[in-house]
């Protein structure tokens, strides 16, 4: 069996359609959008499309479901067990256990609400960061930032169902979000352990993950505000190991990227104003 | 003779065709109903993107006004592109509640942009029911998560959307009775106003 699959070589039957974060970004709508009040983006019931946004997100969310049970599963074959100990392997098997749980979990609130497998395209950037040769720097990647991620959308997804008065959702949500918080305990403590005599290592690994943390704060995707659609979690964050400092260091980084969305789309759209007056 | 018009003509951000556009929304008048003679307009935001869906229909001094996100248009497999499909079931929907507000059955309902989210879910309920016996491939499930954002996640909200959805016939006075069946007109006003991505 091949070592290292590339993101292109991932199986999938022909309800899944692949899209490229390109387009989304090269659309000429999207600076439109920026600048327009289109309500809080935080999920609400009064904000506009609540249930289309939420089916859409709950889609997103069963893809990286399935990219994750990917990339755990990948991490217990693509290395030896002198670059990664067979218990770090173990801990991968369980992790996977637990990704395609939430894989038949999200295929199910994808029924609740309303959605169908493959209705909205797949992005497969989540597992471009699980593809990393070095296994300390995969899991800083995957089980600090991406299932870190995780414990900001189970959470706000969770909050909710609260809000809506959905028991299948928050209940759902919350048992998910209690395997999250294992999974990021279990990459930190092997970041821990794999770079204990390796401080260069181990600052790499931490730099990978700010990295992915940036890539998936883009657009102001997560933050603090009602225009970040996925709230930081501080509380469950800290349970996960995180410390004040390290969540203080990712808020600062996504009010950053919200500024820099906010900043890049003012440009686009003077761009597109320049370019209308000329033509 | 029905005088129909899309607007923008032609579309500039996204490949729509207004030909294309105009031939579903005939298409749809026809299947709700709509009496030849009754002049439709219909305004398409074309900078609105999925998920930014929604739409709205209105009669004003006689005449159908319907606005609709792009996003509505979209084909969720290929951003940017159109989808025939997805345009035939909403423009129907939405012919239908054209064609209620045309009854006298519903002439004391306010635009739609006083409607509260629990009217406008129950009365979409209804519309979307009556498509799918028209033969619309319509989606329950779908449209009874968005009854039950509105409504509540009930018995009592299950069983109304129940009604609304096989009722042939229901008039705004129905409409505002499950909402006070389900509690949703004991709901305070919406934080965020319904048209909220009509508005430029």
């Amino acid at each position: 069996m091949k070592k290292m699959l590339p993101e292109s070589e991932l199986a999938r039957d022909e309800r899944f359609v692949r899209t490229n974060i390109e387009d989304r970004l090269f659309d000429p709508r999207g600076p439109k959008v920026a600048q327009r009040n289109t309500g809080p983006a935080r999920m609400g019931v009064d904000r506009p499309a609540a249930g289309e946004r939420s089916r859409s997100l709950m889609h997103g969310i069963f893809v990286g479901e399935i990219q994750a049970l990917e990339g755990a599963g990948r991490t217990c074959y693509d290395f030896d067990d002198e670059t990664a100990p067979f218990q770090l392997k173990l801990d991968m098997a369980r992790q996977c256990w637990d990704e395609s749980r939430h894989c038949e979990i999200s295929v199910k609130l994808g029924d609740h609400m309303g959605a169908e497998i493959g209705e909205y395209t797949e992005s497969t950037f989540l597992f471009a960061a699980a593809c990393n040769p070095d296994p300390v720097l995969r899991l800083c990647g995957v089980n600090r930032a991406l299932e870190g991620l995780a414990i900001d959308v189970f959470n706000s997804m969770k909050d909710f169902g609260n809000e809506s008065g959905d028991p299948v959702l928050e209940f759902c949500e919350d048992w998910m979000l209690a395997d999250e918080v294992t999974h990021v305990k279990m990459g930190s403590d092997w970041l821990r352990r794999l770079t204990a005599t390796d401080p260069e290592r181990r600052e790499r690994a931490l730099e990978f993950q700010r990295t992915v943390d940036a890539i998936f704060n883009l657009g102001g995707f997560r933050g603090e505000d009602d225009e970040n659609p996925i709230q930081l979690a501080r509380n469950f964050r800290r349970l996960a190991g995180f410390t004040d400092d390290e969540n203080d260091s990712l808020a600062a980084l996504a009010r950053e990227s919200t500024v820099q969305a906010r900043e890049m789309a003012e440009a686009a759209s003077a761009a597109l104003h320049a370019s209308a007056q000329g033509s | 003779m029905t005088t129909i018009t899309v607007t923008p003509n032609p579309f500039t951000l996204v490949p729509y065709d207004v030909e294309e556009i105009t031939a579903l929304l005939e298409e749809a008048a026809a299947l709700a109903g709509i009496s030849s003679g009754v002049d439709i307009s219909l305004t398409v935001d074309e900078e609105l993107f999925a998920p930014l869906t929604g739409h709205m229909s209105d009669v004003v001094d006689g005449r159908v006004v319907l606005w609709i996100s792009g996003g509505n248009f979209e084909d969720n497999k290929r951003p940017c592109h159109f989808s025939a499909d997805q345009a035939r079931v909403d423009l129907s929907v939405m012919m239908l509640r054209a064609k209620d507000r045309l009854s006298d059955d519903f002439a004391a309902a306010p635009p739609d942009a006083q409607l509260s989210r629990g009217e406008r879910a129950a009365w979409d309920t209804y519309a979307v029911g009556r498509a799918g016996r028209l033969g619309l491939d319509m989606r329950r499930p779908r449209q009874l998560y968005d009854f039950r954002l509105q409504h509540g996640f009930t018995d009592v909200a299950d069983a109304a959307f129940e009604r609304c959805w096989e009722a042939e016939h229901v008039t705004w006075e129905g409409i505002r009775e499950i909402c006070k069946e389900t509690g949703a007109a004991d709901r305070g006003p919406s934080k965020v106003p319904v048209d909220l991505l009509r508005q430029k």
